[in-house]
Parts: C-alpha cells; structure tokens; sequence
C-alpha cells in the first residue's frame, strides 16, 4: 500500500438546470453521481491509494457514498475520509473549499465530478495538483465522458507515482474576465449577451449574444465553442484561442449544437485568434457576462469588462495517455508465478 | 444610465411586468410579516402559516398565468394567493374569521380560497394538491380551453403517496401542468436532507418522464424564466414539469414554532439572498426601474395591509345562524 491520497469532490447541484426543460438535456441523479464516486474509490483501491478524501454535501451525494461503503461485496476501498465539519453553502464556494482541503491534507489528484462549470471551480482551487474532470452536467466539452473506474486507475496511477504527473498532464489555459470589482474564469468559453439578468444561469437562446471567447474550439464539441469550432476549427493544443463577434452584418451563419437537444443557427460577424497574455476590452456596453455556459457577471455601461487568455490553467490528467503509458510500461500487468495455484 | 442605450427588455417583461412583479412579492411579504405581528396579539383565530422568503416563487410562476390557469397551495397559501390574484382585505378578514372573509370566514388561514380568481384553496393536507391539478388540467384540456393546472407543494408533499401519483398521471395523460416543489429544507421540522432519498426532488422526474429542473428559489428571474418555459410548454400541449425551488423559509412551520431544529440560515437568507432585495438591486443597476418607483410600490403596500387589518378588525363576527351557510350543496 503506498501513501497514495486522491481527492473526490462533486457538484450535487450540476446536470440539473433549465436546460432539462429547453433542451432535453441529461439528467444526473445524485444516485448515479454517488455510483461513480463509489466506481472511482473501487479503481482507486484496487490500484493502491492509500486514502481518498471525500467532500461532502447536502445534495446526498456523500450521504449515499457513506452508505455504499458499509458493503464490501468483494471490493478493496481505500480508506475513506469525508471532508466534513465546515458548513456547507450549496454554492460553488464548497467546491472551492474543499478543494482546497484536499491539496492542504496531501492530495496529489484531485478528481471532479460536474459540468464545464464545476471543473472551473475545481481548476481554481487546485493549483499545481493534477485534476481529473468527469463529466455529470450539461455541457462536456472541458470535463470527458469517461468510465468513472478507468479514470479511477489513471487517478491512482499518477497519485502513486507509478506514472508521473508530466507524462500524464497537460496544462490548460484559462480565460480571465474582469469586470470592475468582480472577477471570474472560463475554461472554455466566455460569452457576452445583451440579457440583463442571470435569471436560469444557463445560455441557450442565441438571441442577444454579442460576443464569445473561447479557450479553444473543437469540431465535436457542444455548447457555444461549437460556433467557432465549425468555422475556423481552434485545437486544444494550440497556444491562441479564437475571439468571435456576433449578429450582424453577419459573414457566416453556423448551425451549432448549442445545448443537449438544441441545435440553432447562429450569426457570426467576425473571427480572429485570441492572443494569450493580451486583454480584449468587451464592446457591449450592459448585459451579462457568461462563463462556461453560465451567466455570471452583470454589467452596465460604467463597467469595463475585459478577457485574457492565461495559459497557466490547471494541469489536467488525460485517462487514455495514462493508461497507454501503464500498457506500455506494464503497469498493470504481471507474470503469474508458475507454483502458485491457478486462480 | 446612458440616455443613448435603451435597456433591451427581460424576455417578456417590461417596466410594468416588473412592477407588477415587485409588487405582488412586496404585497406577499408585508402581509406575511403583519400577519406574524398580529398574531403574537392573539386575536387570529387557528393557526397561521408564513410564506415570507418564498415570494420569488409564487409570484414567479403566476406571472406567466391568467384566468384561465388553476393553482392548488398548501398549508402556507398566503402567498399563492395573492400572487394568483385574491384580494388581500378579503384575505385578512378571512384569517380573522369574518364574515367579509374570502370564505366568509370559514376557512381561516390555511383554507383560503378563491375559485373566481382560479385559486383552488390553500390545503391542509399535505400533498392533497397535486391531485386536484390533474382533475383541473385534465378539465382544461377536454374542454380546449388552454388553461394549465399549477400544483404548488413542499419538500414534506414530495413524500407523500398522493403527489407521486399526480406526477404519474400528469404524464400518462400528458396534462398541461406545472408541479412546482417548494422545497425550504423543512417538513414541519423534519429537514429534507433527511426526509428525501436522493435529496433532489427534481431528480424523481426522470421517474416519471418529464422535465425535472432545480431553481434557485430566491432569485425572482430565474423563477420567471424557469416557470415561463414550464407554462408555455403545457399550453402547447408538451406535458407537466416539475421545477424544485430551493429556499429557506424566514418564519417557523407555524406562528409559535420555537425552531429548535435549525440554525442561523434564515438571518444569513434576509441578509444575502432575500428575493425583494435582490430584485430591486438587479433592476436598478440595470437601469430598468428607479428606486423611487420602488419606494412608493412599498408605501402603496404598506398602506393597503394597513387597510386589510383595519377591516378585519372591525369586520362582522359570524352568527350561530351561519353556521351551516355555504356548507352543503345539493345536487
């Protein structure tokens, strides 16, 4: 047993707005999110961590953990300490919070279950310690749709230093809005709207959208970075993001799968590279400001409102690199003794 | 505000819907907060449930309703009510028990109702509501009307066999209904983190094969906007959905609950989430109403409650002989 230790903290409250209701979009339930974390801490026993520190929440989901963990049915846990004792805001600033009490007790991966949105928040607080987003909300477009027991194994691979934190991450860029005294980041998109509320949080009607940031933009992805992502393609490997103005005059008109179960056409008025470390002075004068999705900031025309790429995101893991590095290393494989009896 | 950058329009609402919304949760609270003083006087008969932190709900949702809607309350009606349009003097007299009472005084607090109005009662039963609402939107869409059925329910009603039912029926008879869980964290006294496995209500919508959306409570457009996609999607004949509020209520289960069971939540809500609050600060910052036009909305209110308890007090205290009045109907 090494001195391995994972954190695990997840949003009870993602995968569960109004996009359900406009778009179809995926329900979570907190079942399913309480079955992935006991997926994951069955990977993470199974591959040697020594302990997972578990945040908990008022939306059930460490409720059900703790129960699950009281049948054993075969499976090694690791030890399991639950983050408990702080109170609990039902906002993201718990995230926040125990984040940060994972990496201050030792944490060397911290593992997230959410949307877009809650990786943000994780990224945030997590610093130089690896972060492994899983996908339990909307849009999926910075947290993957993964196997919670694989990504399980990568995470214990690179806790325990059996595959080293370089070989397995890469580091993702963020986008940085400031807004008078208010601040947010972005790990995909910024988007700028004429909306004057935060009203439902989500964006999903294109009307009143003026401007998008995005950190990069991939065919195949959903949500607003789909824009970009089907005009003039932005890798995630590529250093510069894509800024794009929009309504009219329009140059193109992209049909974009803007939410789970909404695809609409959008007006794009110009494209151009977002260059990192330059900040971009928004043009719209009062509205709302959205960040991955979300409609966060409000501002009216005596607020400047300005984005920067940063390329000092967090350092995220990549489940099948990790895993092809433990194929190739055998990590994860051994020969069978000839004089011990087959099992 | 630049005079040259109009402010573009809440999705359907302009400077009059936003008053109009101000008011009826300025209305809800004043009401609420004098009921809970009167009471403490001991001359309101029974007992009294207070929806005050909950307004951004009930007006949220009857925004988007007119007279041809229905709603079913609960035991804390008060602001279903008002919100669905019932006259508050009547609504006074009717908690003090008078004759001039929106039941004649025979329902009480947790009875009032108004089916002039589309207002089926507040419910003494818990979870007696979201029935009622399939009969109502079931009605509504024999008879074409392009009414909808609100069931307005709580955390404790989510439990309860009867809204489970609701729910399955709603969508086996792909009803135009709205089934709005307000969740503010107690039954009675019992917290629903205890009470609700998987601890979401909304989360037990996907059971049922509809929409199930979390809302935060306290937030008056996110209510607007949440309940105004679940409205215009059963009118055009999409089904029920089911929207959880998540909230804190600001008073006890009752008038006289000592609430032993809960923390320091409710000064923490008045002080950072309060619905009136942030409302009147989204809409002045965003230059859509002044401060001014708030103030007077408040003066206006505070006058209007002054006028409902003036009346109930000196309203007409029923006789023997209406005793059995407005009891029975023959058939």
């Amino acid at each position: 047993m090494s001195d391995a230790v994972v954190g695990i903290v997840a949003n009870p409250l993602s995968g569960r707005d109004i996009r359900r209701l406009v778009a179809r979009a995926t329900v979570f339930p907190t079942t399913e999110k309480a079955g992935m974390v006991l997926r994951l801490l069955a990977a993470l026993g199974a591959a040697g961590v020594r302990q997972a520190l578990v945040a908990t929440d008022l939306g059930g989901i460490s409720a059900t953990v703790a129960r699950g963990l009281t049948w054993r049915g075969g499976t090694t846990w690791p030890e399991v300490a639950f983050l408990d004792g702080e109170p609990v805001t039902q906002t993201a600033a718990d995230t926040t919070a125990a984040v940060r009490r994972m990496v201050a007790q030792g944490a060397r991966v911290v593992v997230c279950l959410g949307g877009d949105g809650t990786a943000r928040v994780a990224a945030e607080a997590c610093g130089d310690v690896p972060l492994l987003p899983l996908s339990t909300g909307t849009n999926n477009t910075y947290a993957r749709m993964t196997e919670a027991t694989v990504a399980g194994l990568a995470a214990a691979l690179v806790a325990t230093g059996a595959v080293p934190a370089a070989a397995a991450t890469t580091r993702s860029p963020l986008l940085r809005v400031r807004c008078g005294e208010a601040s947010a980041s972005a790990l995909v998109d910024v988007a700028v709207s004429t909306t004057r509320h935060r009203g439902a949080r989500a964006v999903w009607d294109p009307a009143g959208l003026t401007e998008l940031f995005c950190t990069f933009a991939e065919p195949g992805a959903i949500g607003l970075s789909s824009i970009p992502a089907l005009v003039a393609p932005c890798p995630r490997t590529s250093p510069d993001g894509v800024a794009v103005r929009l309504g009219r005059p329009a140059r193109t008109v992209v049909l974009a799968p803007l939410a789970p179960g909404l695809v609409l056409p959008v007006e794009v008025a110009d494209l151009r590279p977002l260059r990192p470390g330059r900040p971009v002075t928004v043009a719209t004068r009062a509205g709302v400001v959205a960040v991955d999705g979300e409609r966060e900031l409000e501002f009216g025309p005596d607020d400047e409102v300005t984005v920067v790429l940063d390329p000092a995101g967090p350092h995220c893991i990549d489940v099948g690199t990790v895993l092809s590095v433990a194929a190739r290393d055998g990590l994860l494989s051994s020969t069978p003794d000839p004089q011990e009896e087959p099992r | 505000m630049s005079d040259t950058l109009a402010p573009p329009p809440t999705k359907g609402l302009d400077a009059d819907g936003l008053l109009a919304a101000y008011t009826t949760m300025r209305t809800i609270r004043a009401f609420e907060e004098r009921v809970h003083e009167e009471f403490a006087s001991g001359d309101i008969p029974g007992f009294v449930h207070l929806y005050a932190g909950e307004e951004a709900s009930a007006a949220g949702v009857c925004a988007h309703l007119d007279v041809r809607d229905s709603i079913a309350s609960t035991h804390r009606g008060h602001g279903h009510c008002i919100a669905k349009g019932v006259d508050p003097v009547a609504m006074m007299a009717e908690i003090y028990g008078k004759l001039e009472g929106s039941c004649r005084g025979k329902g009480g607090s947790m009875h009032i109702a108004d089916l002039s109005k589309g207002m089926l009662g507040a419910n003494g039963i818990v979870g007696g509501g979201p029935p009622l609402i399939c009969g109502t939107a079931l009605a509504a869409k024999l008879q074409g009307t392009g009414g909808i059925g609100v069931a307005f329910f709580g955390d404790g009603a989510s439990n309860q066999g009867t809204t489970l039912e609701a729910l399955n029926l709603a969508t086996v008879w792909n009803l135009p209904a709205v089934f709005v869980a307000e969740n503010n964290g107690y039954a009675e006294t019992t917290s629903s983190t205890w009470s609700v496995a998987s601890d979401n209500i909304a989360d037990r919508a996907a059971a049922f094969g509809m929409p199930g959306v979390i809302v935060d409570g306290f937030d008056f457009f996110a209510v607007y906007e949440a309940a105004g996609e679940a409205v215009a999607r059963a009118r055009e004949g999409g089904g029920p959905t089911l929207i959880e509020m998540k909230f804190t209520r600001y008073y006890g289960h009752f008038e006289g609950d000592q609430q032993t069971y809960r923390g320091d939540e409710v000064a923490q809500a008045r002080a950072s989430l309060d619905c009136l609050l942030r409302f009147r600060d989204q809409v002045t910052s965003a230059g859509q109403l002044t401060a001014a036009q708030l103030d007077q909305v408040d003066a206006e209110v505070a006058a209007l409650i002054d006028e409902a308890v003036a009346k109930a007090k000196g309203g007409t205290a029923p006789t023997e002989a209406d005793l059995l009045t407005d009891v029975y109907i023959s058939y």
